[in-house]
């Protein structure tokens, strides 16, 4: 279980990014985090992960708090950020270089077919298509096995064609392990394909305002009614977020979650 | 991958084509480059045999060449250019060891750069040879005071070019580094050293350029042997043909040496993407 509680984030200008999020995800939950932009969404993002300390308020993984990067926390940025250098199969390899060398091998080779990339083993990252390149970035936070793993908009630098299809991708990975996927998203499409939650956030500060349980069952069909019904559900949530005359919701659950004021 | 045969071999025809095309190309490209010296040197050597000219200031190249040609018969050759690469490969070694320590921690210890860096900028500042008296009079007039000329030469570009490519280290790379959790030792190892790499291999190559220009300024100042003293020979005798054999030697020399650092770094550089790369050149 990931709890945040009551998490904070001012920088040093005096810009508040983030609000008291509390929030708490299940092991093996997929929440999709949306929302205007400056809502503190890849703030939130970069706390879980480590990578930023929380003004205030704490992150804990199974009752262990979180200040730094964490060996059961994986993190997918927007790009892809491959090592130049390396050739994929070390890119993939590249978070258990302390394992011997066989088992890294096996392990990479193994993750290199799962993303369907086996025969790019030996090239090198600027032989890849923006696509290849993410589901490499993909394989290479998975190999180590997180527990939860972060996804800073991962797919929307992708056209609309290969982010379904990486879409599609993801859950068939995520089904192996199952993780904790925690995805920040602007698209509203990817954000009902993939979540059992949906949380909106709204900005300035950005805090929670809203969370929309998808209860769909995998895999789940775009065209349906009901995909609609809660794709309009999120959209309303998201434009209410967005006027600044709807109060915030005192109505979220969870402890420490409302009463922000 | 059997039913893949058919289509692999279908398209790799054409593909030949193509490549012998650029390989005949790859085989002229040099050659070209070498179109423009040769013409300007047979024509001069056509000026002179003619009879235009007596080429006693300007000689031709065939007398150049011969003059070279003498000075390998008897040996003295030998013992100039091993006298001034000694100079230049000593200086570069040391110029390359300082600025890539001191480059290095001024690059990585922002306290560090903060102490170091306004002395060494101010230090580079003073036009190198003006060490010159100073180093005489502290090191001798001999070897050390040279080779000291020539690592100070070497050391400015590779400090400058060390301190620059870790400050310019991708962040975004960095932060993939932090995300696995690497310690200090391993965050340089693994994403830091190679990612300065290519600026590193140019800073060596600006930085040798530098100590070939200063071994000349060293051994125009006061030597006994080595190419630069053939330079000052020539001048001081008259012999125009022996000065142009010395900047020929130069000229290879120095052209060498800048290949063999690209030829070291080529199989650490393969992965970029770049310009020039993309250029074939």
């Amino acid at each position: 279980m990931l709890a945040l509680d009551r998490v904070s984030k001012t920088y040093p200008n005096g810009v508040e990014a983030l609000a008291r999020f509390s929030a708490e995800i299940r092991q093996g939950e997929i929440i999709a985090i949306i929302g205007g932009s400056g809502c503190g969404k890849s703030t939130l993002l970069r706390a879980i992960a480590g990578l930023d300390r929380a003004s205030s308020g704490t992150v804990t993984l199974d009752s262990e708090a979180i200040a730094s990067p964490h060996a059961k926390i994986g993190i997918i940025f927007q790009e892809p950020r491959l090592l130049p250098w390396l050739s994929v199969a070390d890119n993939i390899g590249f978070g258990i270089a302390e394992l011997p060398a066989a088992e890294r091998r096996d392990k990479v080779a193994r993750a290199l077919a799962r993303v369907g990339l086996a025969d790019k083993a030996q090239a090198w990252p600027r032989e890849l298509s923006g696509g290849q390149a993410q589901r490499v970035a993909i394989a290479r936070a998975l190999v180590p096995q997180p527990e939860v793993l972060l996804l800073d908009e991962p797919f929307s630098a992708l056209d609309a064609f290969t982010r379904r299809d990486l879409q599609d991708h993801l859950l068939d990975l995520w089904a192996d392990t199952r993780p904790t996927l925690i995805l920040v998203t602007h698209d509203v499409d990817e954000a009902v394909v993939l979540a059992d939650r949906v949380l909106v956030m709204r900005p300035r500060p950005g805090r929670l305002f809203d969370q929309i349980e998808i209860n769909l069952t995998r895999p789940r069909d775009r065209n349906s009614p009901l995909f609609e019904n809660f794709k309009r559900s999120v959209l309303t949530s998201l434009d209410r977020s967005l006027d600044r005359n709807v109060p915030d919701r005192d109505a979220t659950q969870g402890p420490g979650q409302a009463m922000w004021w | 991958m059997i039913s893949d045969a058919p289509v692999l071999q279908q398209s790799s025809e054409p593909a030949e084509s193509a490549g012998a095309a650029s390989r005949l190309s790859r085989h002229a490209r040099p050659v070209l480059g070498l179109l423009l010296p040769v013409i300007l040197a047979l024509g001069w050597e056509l000026v002179v045999w003619s009879g235009w000219s007596n080429g006693r200031l300007v000689p031709p190249p065939s007398r150049v060449f011969a003059t070279i040609a003498d000075l390998a018969r008897s040996g003295e050759l030998l013992r100039h250019i091993a006298a001034t690469l000694w100079r230049v490969g000593l200086g570069f070694a040391f110029g390359v060891v300082a600025g890539t320590v001191l480059g290095a921690i001024s690059g990585y210890w922002s306290l560090a750069r903060r102490l170091l860096d306004p002395t060494v900028q101010a230090l580079r500042a003073i036009p190198s040879l003006a060490w010159v008296p100073l180093f005489i009079l502290w090191l001798g007039i001999f070897e050390t005071s040279k080779i000291a000329l020539i690592a100070v030469g070497v050391f400015f570009p590779v400090y400058l070019g060390v301190m620059g490519a870790i400050l310019s280290v991708d962040r975004k790379i960095v932060e993939v580094g932090r995300t696995f959790r690497l310690s200090g030792f391993a965050m340089i190892r693994r994403i830091l050293l190679p990612a300065v790499l290519p600026a590193y291999v140019v800073s060596l190559r600006v930085g040798l350029g530098l100590g070939w220009m200063f071994v000349v300024a060293a051994e125009l100042i006061g030597a006994s042997e080595g190419l630069g003293y053939l330079l000052l020979d020539g001048q001081q005798l008259g012999k125009p043909a022996q000065i142009l054999a010395a900047i020929v030697i130069f000229a290879i020399l120095g052209k060498l040496t800048d290949w063999l650092i690209e030829v070291a770094a080529a199989p650490f550089l393969r992965w970029q993407d770049a310009f020039g790369r993309a250029k074939g050149a």
